[in-house]
């Protein structure tokens, strides 16, 4: 009889690793040696049983659900930059790229939500801001009419009014000419707009009374022109290069956007050489 | 240790579905894997899902047409490693892996006279109790436990194992053999200790 067959050659038996030289001279030993078969045979059971026993844990179906998912978003995006060539471990390659894909990300977030806050906060400070300018409008608007006191200057002449505020306002500014019969100058006021001087200009459209107010430009932002509504008046903004406006009244919002945009070209080519 | 799927240049990935195609399979093995190595549901997630991501994130680097499983079941056996319970595991580990000249695991190694072979009913009896058998295999250390479920429950290849774990061969099956005993050893002291409290019963 041969020696009895080691651990290694049981194990590799019963894994089913042998040669089949070392195949052949297992058998013929086993044949022989009832030790080695008991063995052979307790091998044999203990990984069968290893096998089932090692089949444990069920994977949770959200974790699959939420690994998919990853999968599908991965699909969509665009292909993630490549590696460096250099032939180093998968493992270091991908812990490391993920570490500072994870940084990145971080750092990405990071910037983005503090941009967002600021963007938040100065839409917050815009939106508060023009809600008071609105209605700071609005009050002096309604007091011209309500007060029925008289305008400061009085006159349809633009070549009366604008000269008017000539020492009075830090800004100029023109007149539209060829204005529609029924859309008339009354007049305009020197006010004051959040601590500024303002030229609040009066017409008439109509029986309905429009006021504009104009104020020297300050910063560089495009105002939304679109229409805002307050207790039943029209509020409409718009700027040209020097000039900040706000047209209010009651009137019919396309008549008033009319009287806007004579107001607005005017201050711009060959009106404005005329003036 | 150069492995057959690594590149040492980049060329275009494959697709993801491709990926997905791979790897979705293989989840469920991934997980019962990493909840044995990681030995909690919470961990055990983390596990997968990190390995997933950094194989999703690695794909451009495996070679078609080689082991799929067993590149992403090595990125899950390195995430593993480092993660906080491999690390705490790894301190604690020390094997004597080199198989000596007769092929035996040394220090493992039980002296024949100190094996009490049981009869193979005996054994089927014991083994059938997947419970126990469960709960000799969560007293393996990482070392031992990972090379029984890949070779047992994944039954991968010795050279598949190798390749695997970056590991020789020979210390592959000397940890198989390793843990075989040490299954053996808890199974009998769990066979011990409920022959014990039969004995005790009966004696009352």
């Amino acid at each position: 009889m041969t020696d009895h067959l080691s651990n290694a050659i049981l194990n590799a038996l019963a894994d089913g690793e042998l040669s089949l030289d070392q195949l052949a001279s297992a058998n013929e030993h086993l044949a022989a040696c009832t030790s080695c078969t008991s063995k052979a045979l307790y091998q044999t059971l203990l990984k069968s049983a290893t096998t089932k026993a090692g089949q444990r844990y069920a994977l949770p179906p959200q974790l699959q659900d939420r690994l998919i998912r990853l999968a599908s978003q991965a699909n969509t995006e665009p292909q993630a930059p490549r590696f460096r060539a250099a032939p180093i471990s998968p493992s270091r390659s991908v812990w490391s790229s993920l570490g500072w894909a994870t940084a990145a990300v971080l750092l990405l977030v990071t910037v983005s939500m503090i941009f967002v806050q600021r963007a938040a906060h100065k839409a917050e400070i815009a939106s508060s801001e023009e809600a008071a300018l609105v209605t700071e409008v609005f009050d002096q608007h309604v007091a011209t009419l309500a007060g029925n006191m008289p305008l400061q200057v009085v006159s349809t002449d633009r070549h009366t009014v604008k000269p008017w505020f000539q020492g009075k306002i830090p800004f100029s500014f023109n007149l539209p000419q060829g204005l529609p019969s029924d859309m008339t100058l009354d007049g305009a006021n020197l006010t004051y707009l959040r601590n500024q001087p303002v030229a609040q200009l009066l017409y008439s459209i109509g029986k309905h009374r429009v006021s504009v107010f104009l104020r020297r430009r300050s910063g560089h932002a495009e105002v939304d022109e679109s229409l805002t509504e307050r207790s039943g008046f029209h509020v409409m903004a718009f700027n040209t290069n020097d000039l900040d406006a706000v047209a209010v009244s009651d009137v019919d919002p396309a008549r008033l956007a009319e009287l806007v945009s004579s107001i607005k070209h005017a201050q711009t080519g060959d009106q404005k050489q005329s003036k | 240790m150069r492995l057959p799927w690594k590149r040492t240049a980049r060329e275009a990935g494959p697709q993801t579905s491709e990926f997905e195609r791979l790897a979705l399979p293989l989840l469920p093995s991934l997980y019962n894997i990493a909840f044995w190595l990681s030995r909690n549901a919470t961990d055990a997630e983390d596990l997968v899902q990190e390995t997933f991501l950094k194989a999703l994130r690695g794909f451009a680097s495996f070679e078609p047409g080689s082991n799929f499983k067993g590149w992403i079941f090595r990125i899950l056996r390195n995430t593993y490693l480092t993660s906080r319970t491999g690390l705490a595991a790894t301190r604690t580990v020390a094997l004597e892996d080199e198989l000596n000249e007769s092929g035996e695991s040394g220090p493992a190694q039980l002296p024949e006279a100190a094996i009490d072979w049981q009869t193979p009913e005996t054994n089927l009896l014991q083994m059938a109790d997947r419970g126990a058998l469960q709960a000799a295999m969560a007293t393996l250390p990482p070392p031992l436990l990972e090379v029984i479920l890949l070779c047992d429950v994944e039954e991968m290849k010795y050279r598949e194992i190798s390749a695997t774990l970056e590991i020789p061969i020979g210390t592959v099956m000397s940890r198989i053999a390793r843990a075989r005993a040490a299954l053996r050893t808890a199974l009998e002291a769990q066979q011990g200790s409920s022959r014990g409290l039969a004995h005790d019963r009966s004696s009352l």
